[in-house]
């Protein structure tokens, strides 16, 4: 087994659907100075990129909405990535750290997952606000290591995962995709010749779409309590459901990353693993 | 796709070696004769067969010997048996080919969870409720449970047919003193929450303070945020609301907010003194 293979078998151990390498040389492109991976560990090598299973076939059924709305995560990528951290350096005898990926400025992170993850042969982006999707496996939810270790990278896909050919023919026929179809105020875009020939979306909208309960929706009441005047309206605000759910999602204590999964649900890159029995 | 014919077993098995101490399955129509309409397992996932209830991550005989409050206060956890049941759904899924839910831990609304756990653990046959309230299973006693709900038609489990609750110590104690361990350290008729008795060795809860047991159980999660926050807005001076902001209790609903999977719940008496609910294995002194 290759010291890549003995890597990847770790992470995918410890709950990683697909783990991908790309070099820290493959950044430098299209990365600003101050998000390269060697900004965040000197004498950085490789990424080392995993995919971890976004919601069940099963919550993906659900009528009630609220399921998918605090279960839409199960953070195994997080513990694929240590794993893989663990081994690297007790094994391997080199550095190895946790790629930061949560916002530091307005949406930025210090690295980019998404970007990492294409990088790494794992997937592409979609006309769906850009979500990275995995060939087969379609939405996934990616984390990143950094190391000093060389590893041979994985080759960024040869043909990306979106438009599906389902997509392409109906766009042929109508103009439209499913995830365009299903949120044209978020999300505008055009293929031609089977490829993505434009894409863009409306990230504060989706944004505010997306996470209707969280750190900003927890921002969103303070602020309305402390600008209202009236004592009972106030005590109504915070013990109301908004203000309770938005310190709940706050909490981490549901996993609470999204409220939002409509150009997804629609999606058919990945369906296959969503119709069981 | 068929089952395979261990299928049950397997995912025991499966539950087990990842940190559950107990699996048990129920049968998802058995949820219609007590569940409410819409907490049912057919309402979060349509054509539901069977519901996989893995219970665990209980406070060990350590923590319950601990002298410091703070401990369970602080470090009661149900995070190590929701990642069992979260495996349990994925696995499910991928190597027997049918549908998993797993359930959300926490309420829907209000304090209105998904689906009963409790309910669930009881119908998966891994336990029974207490005079106190919590299912207690005969062998572990106390413990956290998770859930997955699955189209797979598994083979089901019937409910425990023998209570751990009341234990023998307990119906001792109601024959010499009318009274239980648990009903004794929080009887609702001197400002606690439960009240009950044992007929013919049977526990039968007579009164339950719910909100009142809710506000002791979690004494600085969401609710004691809520409070202290409401507070702090509604205090003019602004020294008494830098205190109330930098004050102790503020800073913990904080920590208990911020570490909430881990911070369960701050009150444990009646589990506490529960001779049921700590285990049948001796630990040595």
């Amino acid at each position: 087994m290759t010291r890549e293979e003995q890597v990847k078998a770790v992470g995918r151990k410890a709950g990683a659907r697909v783990v991908g390498i790309a070099t820290v040389e493959a950044f430098r492109a299209k990365v600003p100075e101050g998000h390269r991976p060697e900004d965040m560990l000197p004498g950085a090598r490789s990424v080392i990129v995993a995919g971890g299973d976004g919601p069940t076939a099963g919550a993906w059924r659900c009528p009630d909405h609220r399921v998918m709305e605090i279960t839409g995560y199960d953070l195994r990528e997080n513990v694929a990535v240590h794993a893989m951290c663990d081994f690297i350096e007790a094994t391997l005898s080199h550095r190895a750290i946790q790629a930061p990926s949560l916002a530091v400025h307005g949406h930025a992170p210090p690295m980019s997952m998404m970007h990492a993850a294409e990088l790494a042969g794992l997937g592409s982006r979609s006309l769906a606000a850009h979500i990275i999707l995995h060939p087969e496996y379609g939405l996934l939810y990616y984390a990143a290591l950094i190391t000093t270790l060389p590893l041979e990278p994985d080759p960024p896909l040869a043909e990306p995962a979106c438009p599906h050919p389902g997509c392409v023919a109906m766009y042929r026929r109508i103009g439209t995709t499913p995830c365009l179809r299903v949120c044209p105020a978020c999300l505008s875009g055009s293929v031609r010749d089977g490829r993505i020939e434009r894409s863009t979306y409306d990230r504060e909208r989706c944004h505010s779409r997306a996470q209707t309960y969280g750190i900003g929706s927890f921002q969103k009441a303070l602020l309305q309590l402390v600008n209202e005047d009236h004592a009972d309206k106030r005590s109504t605000m915070i013990h109301g459901d908004f203000f309770t759910r938005s310190v709940q999602a706050l909490g981490f204590f549901r996993d609470s990353i999204a409220q939002c999964f409509e150009c997804m649900r629609v999606c058919p890159v990945g369906r296959k693993y969503r119709k069981l029995e | 796709m068929s089952l395979p014919p261990n299928a049950a077993a397997a995912l025991k098995a499966g539950a087990l070696k990842a940190g559950a101490l107990v699996c048990g399955v129920a049968d998802a129509a058995a949820f219609d004769a007590h569940a409410p309409d819409g907490h049912r397992p057919g309402d979060l996932l349509p054509g539901a067969k069977s519901v996989v209830v893995v219970g665990g991550a209980q406070p060990r005989a350590g923590d319950w010997a601990a002298t410091s409050p703070w401990v369970l206060q602080t470090m009661g956890t149900t995070e190590r048996i929701q990642s069992v049941g979260r495996k349990l759904a994925q696995s499910i899924e991928s190597e027997l080919g049918y549908y998993a839910l797993y359930v959300p831990p926490g309420t829907a609304s209000g304090d209105t969870p998904f689906l009963s756990l409790m309910l669930a653990a009881q119908l998966a046959g891994l336990g029974s409720r207490s005079l106190a309230g919590p299912v207690l299973n005969r062998e572990h006693g106390f413990m956290y449970w998770s859930g997955v709900i699955t189209t797979a038609p598994l083979d089901t489990d019937a409910p425990d047919p023998a209570p751990a609750c009341p234990a023998p110590p307990c119906r001792e104690m109601w024959e010499r003193e009318q009274t239980t361990p648990c009903l004794k350290t929080c009887p609702a008729a001197d400002g606690g929450c439960l009240a009950g008795r044992l007929d013919h060795g049977r526990a039968v809860r007579t009164f339950y303070d719910g909100a009142r047991c809710n506000t002791r159980v979690h004494t600085h999660w969401i609710g004691g945020f809520q409070k202290v926050l409401e507070a702090t807005l509604n205090e003019p001076d602004p020294d008494k609301r830098k205190m109330l902001v930098y004050g102790d209790f503020f800073t913990r609903t904080l920590w208990a907010i911020t570490y909430s999977s881990t911070n369960i719940a701050q009150c444990f008496e009646c589990m506490r003194v529960c001779p049921a609910a700590h285990g049948l294995k001796e630990m040595k002194s």
